[in-house]
């Protein structure tokens, strides 16, 4: 009875054409192959998988909302996945051990029916565990290599009547003044709410060093570090008059400079 | 030419040769070691000696000694403005040849882009052949411009950038159907203003790759242009999932920074605002300039 069933699927892609063309060149290459839903994005393909039932899903790598990927994490074990992608050299590598296919658009229709072969030897069977490449494919796609860190690269502040995303590398310092921070550029000045506290722990500590609780400066803006009249350590940057006090706690970062 | 004009002519270049010789008399001095003026002197002295009158060889020797004592330190003077011309040369060429490097980088075609969209040509070509022969001249047009020209010194302008970024947008207008809408809104009078290459390319493709094609539904791209203060302000606004703050493998932008800054030192901006209905916009403001056309 049940390898009398028809066999089904569903195509993800965020793009129609290329549904369209996913399901034509199917059609061509396993007449049997019932596809039974078409999704945009990567969420609308999970609630296919979960209506529907198909015995396999051609998820498109990038989609907006959920990409493939996650996708695939979602409906682990319901459906044998299929990648389809236009161009993810690193992902593609991870494919190599052989357990879950992947296509290239645009698909070849050879590549489709070996694709097609390979499914209909799986289908008896249980969908294969994904976690391991799934994991890898997540991590080749974040950039390929090992994953770092990512700092804030870019600032949100009101300055006027605008809400503009200034870049960090434009920033002189940071001053904490009673409830905001002030940024200090060459060119102006904004208020933003982030507190020093959180700046600290989101920027790269490599471009930004704390001097003082109230204030982080920019290393690569540093002009001169000097002492007051008081004898406290003072820093000052490029392109601003004001001296910023170094705590006695922070002064061992400009020892060796 | 009348022979009093031909002695004048002859006398002014006489003038000419002997204030030539006396400079390079002048810049011998100045240059020359203490020690060989020194050796000099005594071969002038010895030849005045042989001449029978030391007089005038003396007179000129004690008024070398004390023009290289006050011309030496005006040479230095010179030579140290000479090198600091060349490096500034040479530091402008740099500038020139980083400039053109990055200009490159962000030249090249992303190779996503290129396959999602021969794949769209491809599936058109079954089903709606006419549209596909449409798609794939936006597809040609957009390569031709997005090549990297090193050679000609020809200054690219808006409308040249813009026409590269209509082609653009009409092949995702495809991919995307409904889920873009393309809003563009130049003066037909900016379109001879220099503006550089890939700029606006890269603002569009970020406003697509980062803000409208994550968006389930889509969105609307405004390109524009104005004069404000003397700069032309070209932005590129999109109502889609808005920037990431994080967004620092997004080298497009540094890219365009870092160009502006080569370019025009502090008189161009990217500036990235957030516009009140959510999205991003980005404007990039340079001088205002008709590029020369080519005569």
């Amino acid at each position: 009875m049940h390898e009398e069933r028809t066999p089904t699927a569903v195509v993800a892609d965020d793009e129609r054409l290329m549904r369209e063309q996913i399901v034509s060149r199917l059609k061509e290459a396993w007449p049997e192959l019932a596809v039974v839903g078409e999704a945009a994005n990567g969420r609308e393909a999970v609630a296919l998988v979960r209506s529907r039932e198909p015995d396999i899903a051609f998820l498109d790598i990038r989609m907006p909302e959920m990409d493939g990927i996650e996708a695939a994490r979602a409906i682990a074990g319901a459906a044998h996945v299929v990648f389809v992608t236009a161009y993810d050299e690193y992902a593609i590598r991870a494919f190599d051990e052989g357990a879950v296919d992947y296509l290239l658009k645009p698909a070849d229709p050879e590549r489709v029916a070996l694709a097609c072969r390979r499914l209909r030897e799986r289908l008896g069977a249980q969908p294969p565990a994904m976690d391991a490449l799934l994991a890898e494919l997540s991590r080749r796609l974040a950039g390929g290599g090992t994953a770092r860190r990512e700092y804030l690269r870019w600032v949100q502040a009101s300055v006027g009547a605008a809400i503009r995303m200034i870049p960090t590398a434009d920033i002189l310092f940071f001053r904490a003044e009673d409830k905001y921070t002030r940024v200090r550029t060459e060119g102006f000045e904004a208020l933003i709410r982030k507190p020093i506290k959180e700046l600290a722990e989101e920027l790269d500590p490599d471009e930004f060093w704390q001097i003082h609780r109230a204030t982080l400066v920019r290393v690569d803006a540093v002009e001169q570090v000097g002492r007051d009249a008081r004898g406290h350590q003072v820093v000052t940057v490029k392109g601003s008059p004001e001296k910023l006090e170094v705590s006695r706690s922070f002064s061992h970062r400009f020892r060796q400079m | 030419m009348t022979p009093s004009e031909g002695t004048r002519q002859n006398l002014r270049e006489l003038r000419d040769t002997a204030a030539e010789l006396w400079w390079r008399f002048f810049d011998w001095l100045a240059v020359v070691p203490w020690k060989t003026l020194a050796i000099v002197s005594i071969l002038v002295m010895i030849l005045g000696g042989i001449l029978q009158s030391p007089e005038p060889f003396i007179i000129l020797i004690i008024a070398s000694f004390i023009i290289k004592a006050v011309a030496g330190g005006k040479h230095s003077a010179e030579l140290r403005a000479s090198q600091a011309l060349q490096r500034a040369e040479k530091e402008g060429l740099e500038r020139t040849a980083a400039e053109a490097h990055l200009a490159a980088l962000q030249a090249q075609i992303e190779p996503h882009f290129l396959f999602n969209t021969l794949a769209s040509i491809d599936q058109l070509i079954l089903t709606d052949p006419p549209r596909a022969s449409r798609m794939q001249q936006s597809l040609i047009r957009y390569l031709r411009s997005a090549m990297p020209r090193m050679r000609d010194g020809e200054r690219p302008t808006l409308g040249q950038q813009l026409e590269l970024s209509r082609a653009f947008l009409e092949i995702m207008a495809v991919r995307m159907e409904e889920r873009l809408q393309v809003a563009v809104g130049v003066p037909e009078g900016l379109r001879s203003a220099a503006f550089p290459s890939m700029m606006l390319q890269t603002l569009v493709e970020n406003a697509i790759r980062h803000g409208l094609e994550p968006k389930a539904g889509g969105g609307r791209l405004e390109i524009g242009a104005e004069i404000v203060d003397g700069r032309l302000a070209v932005h590129v606004k999109d109502d889609g999932v808005g920037f990431s703050p994080k967004a620092g493998g997004g080298v497009g932008l540094a890219n365009i920074r870092e160009r502006l800054k080569a370019m025009h030192r502090g008189r161009a901006e990217l500036v990235v605002s957030v516009p009140a209905e959510g999205g991003t916009c980005a404007t990039i403001l340079v001088p205002y300039e008709v590029a020369a056309p080519r005569g």
